[in-house]
């Protein structure tokens, strides 16, 4: 066994095509282009990658218990913080699942500021990803252009919110708050100058020789294989199938929404690219139509029941007073039952099944996380490629560890 | 479809169908709903119904499979019930490959034995863990945490120190 920092081989013994023997080579936890801590132990025949065997668990949380110890409007909080890169969509299926056990349905306005959350969300993720991966792949000056519109959108979170990560914004029965004037503002700027910097971010990459060079023919998915393991979002329409959740079984209004589903027929790293790139110009496409139809109207359910009173109301009725104690002491109750909800994430298939046993806690959520199917699919890509571009590899399969580990 | 031999119950809570099913038949269900077109499994988990007095269930721990036909699409949740100190049930990993990592987390959680499966390891805790965390009967709140006074360490430290 040598040992250096960060890096441990080991022999196995095993006689690869190249006359040397296979190689076990640690890779990570704490290696930076693995996007959180993800541990690879990679058996190697010369520099070609042979098997991987992915260790996760580094960043568990325990978010599911976490949940059962929580009343049910609390566990907002705790959804925010799975999948780090996309609170409002992880609200978003949390809040859906609980309306749906309840037979609840939101107002059109509430509805509409959730697809506007929901794709501003997508679109900063998507950002994170192609700065970083741009990083890891030599484009340095990625992470400063993605980064400079991803703080806008912060900017926009902090505005509707109050906070510019986790937003808890989405709750069941409606949203926190409704949009101020200055948010519609800022948004309406966001949208009309987002197309000019994604024709930017293409400029840098799309033709860029070094980019294509690592990615085209790198990490190969076919389109049988992306199915049978399960795999869901880009790295699934990367490999040519049309299958998003938000034209394939509609959630939140999404029916009423012109776009198109994305897909690359390329099965490789550079398609799971064109792939987030068109998705990028369809948040833009959609964010367009949600502002021009933002309808007026409540942003949450009339039921005091579920949600507090106005603050106004507190002091001319008793009722609501009562109410407000209620909700803040014990919480509301939702039917004994299960339900499962699923919403298309920047990363693909982002589903919450909760269960209820008619109390105020919930007995069992569980969130099926994209990241985590997707990432069993890595030994499938990485086989027979460079330790090099394993790095593409991860980078384009975009796995949120928080998300695996939950 | 499923034969009626092996429909226990079925119905549909809040628009979600489902079906409980024999657990020693859990394969014979779920290769027969993929060869229907339920090619997708969603996901699997286990709820535990420990001291659950909400509903009547025949067993403690319920294993559930979601499937979904992408091409139509449809979903179907396969419900089965499993008892007994030490749980088991068939792995159903060659069936659905993503059931792999799946089963290693519901055995990792719930303590669940999963036969025939290839490396029913913990995934998510460390390999040294005592207990199955997401039971319901798993202590909260009482974990020892470094620097506390019931840490070990803490306790063996030499006074002079």
């Amino acid at each position: 066994m040598i040992e250096s920092p960060g890096v441990t081989v080991t022999r196995t013994g095993e006689q690869g095509a190249f006359g040397g023997e296979l190689l076990t080579v640690n890779f990570g936890p704490h290696h930076p282009s693995t996007h959180g801590v993800l541990r690879l132990i990679v058996d190697l025949d010369g520099e070609q990658i042979k098997r991987v065997q992915p260790v996760i668990g580094y960043l568990h949380t325990g978010i599911e218990k976490q949940m059962e110890a929580l009343r049910w409007q609390q566990g907002v909080v705790v959804t925010d913080r799975h999948d780090y890169l996309s609170p409002p969509i992880n609200n978003l299926a949390y809040a859906l699942a609980v309306e749906k056990l309840m037979g609840v349905e939101v107002p059109p306005r509430a509805q509409v500021l959730r697809v506007i959350m929901s794709e501003l969300t997508r679109l900063s993720s998507h950002l994170v990803w192609m700065g970083t991966s741009g990083l890891e792949l030599g484009a340095m000056s990625m992470l400063m252009y993605c980064f400079r519109e991803r703080e806008q959108i912060m900017d926009l979170n902090e505005e509707i919110s109050g906070f510019r990560m986790h937003t808890s914004y989405i709750r069941p029965g409606g949203v926190f708050a409704d949009s101020t004037p200055r948010f519609l503002e800022m948004l309406d700027k966001f949208v009309r100058e987002m197309p000019g910097h994604i024709d930017e971010y293409e400029d840098l990459l799309t033709m860029n020789p070094i980019w294509r060079a690592r990615t085209i023919g790198i990490g190969r998915l076919p389109a049988e294989d992306a199915k049978v393991l399960g795999a869901t979002g880009p790295m699934l329409r990367g490999s040519g199938v049309a299958w998003d959740l938000r034209k394939s079984m509609p959630y939140s209004g999404y029916e009423d929404y012109d776009f198109e589903v994305a897909v690359s027929n390329d099965c490789d790293c550079y398609g799971r690219y064109l792939v987030r790139i068109k998705e990028m110009r369809e948040a833009v496409k959609i964010l367009r139509q949600a502002l021009d139809r933002l309808p007026d109207g409540p942003v949450n359910v009339d039921d005091r029941k579920m949600l507090p009173p106005p603050r106004e109301e507190l002091e001319t009725s008793m009722e609501a007073v009562i109410h407000h104690f209620k909700l803040f002491t014990e919480g509301y109750t939702v039917p004994a039952g299960d339900a499962y909800v699923a919403v298309e994430s920047g990363r693909g298939e982002n589903g919450c099944y909760i269960v209820s046993d008619g109390t105020h806690k919930p007995r069992r959520v569980k969130f099926r996380s994209a990241s985590f199917v997707n990432l069993q699919a890595l030994e499938r890509m990485a086989l027979n490629h460079m330790v090099a571009d394993m790095i593409a590899i991860i980078g384009t399969a975009d796995t949120v560890l928080g998300d695996v580990d939950r | 479809m499923i034969a009626d031999d092996l429909v226990l119950e079925k119905g549909v809570t809040a628009r979600d169908q489902w079906v409980t099913v024999p657990a020693e038949r859990i394969r014979e269900v779920l290769s027969g709903l993929k060869a229907d077109g339920y090619r997708l499994l969603v996901f699997l988990t286990c709820v535990d119904h420990l001291i659950d007095a909400s509903r009547e269930f025949p067993a403690r721990f319920e294993i559930v499979y979601q499937l979904r036909d992408m091409d139509k699409p449809v979903e179907i949740r396969v419900r089965t019930f499993i008892g007994g100190d030490s749980p088991r049930i068939d792995s159903v990993h060659d069936i659905f490959p993503p059931a792999n990592w799946e089963e290693r987390e519901t055995y990792d959680m719930f303590g669940i034995v999963f036969t025939g499966h290839p490396g029913l390891t913990r995934i998510l805790m460390p390999d040294d863990w005592v207990g199955h965390p997401l039971r319901r009967d798993f202590p909260v709140g009482g974990e020892v945490v470094e620097f506390s006074e019931e840490h070990q360490i803490w306790q063996t430290a030499p006074d002079e120190a």
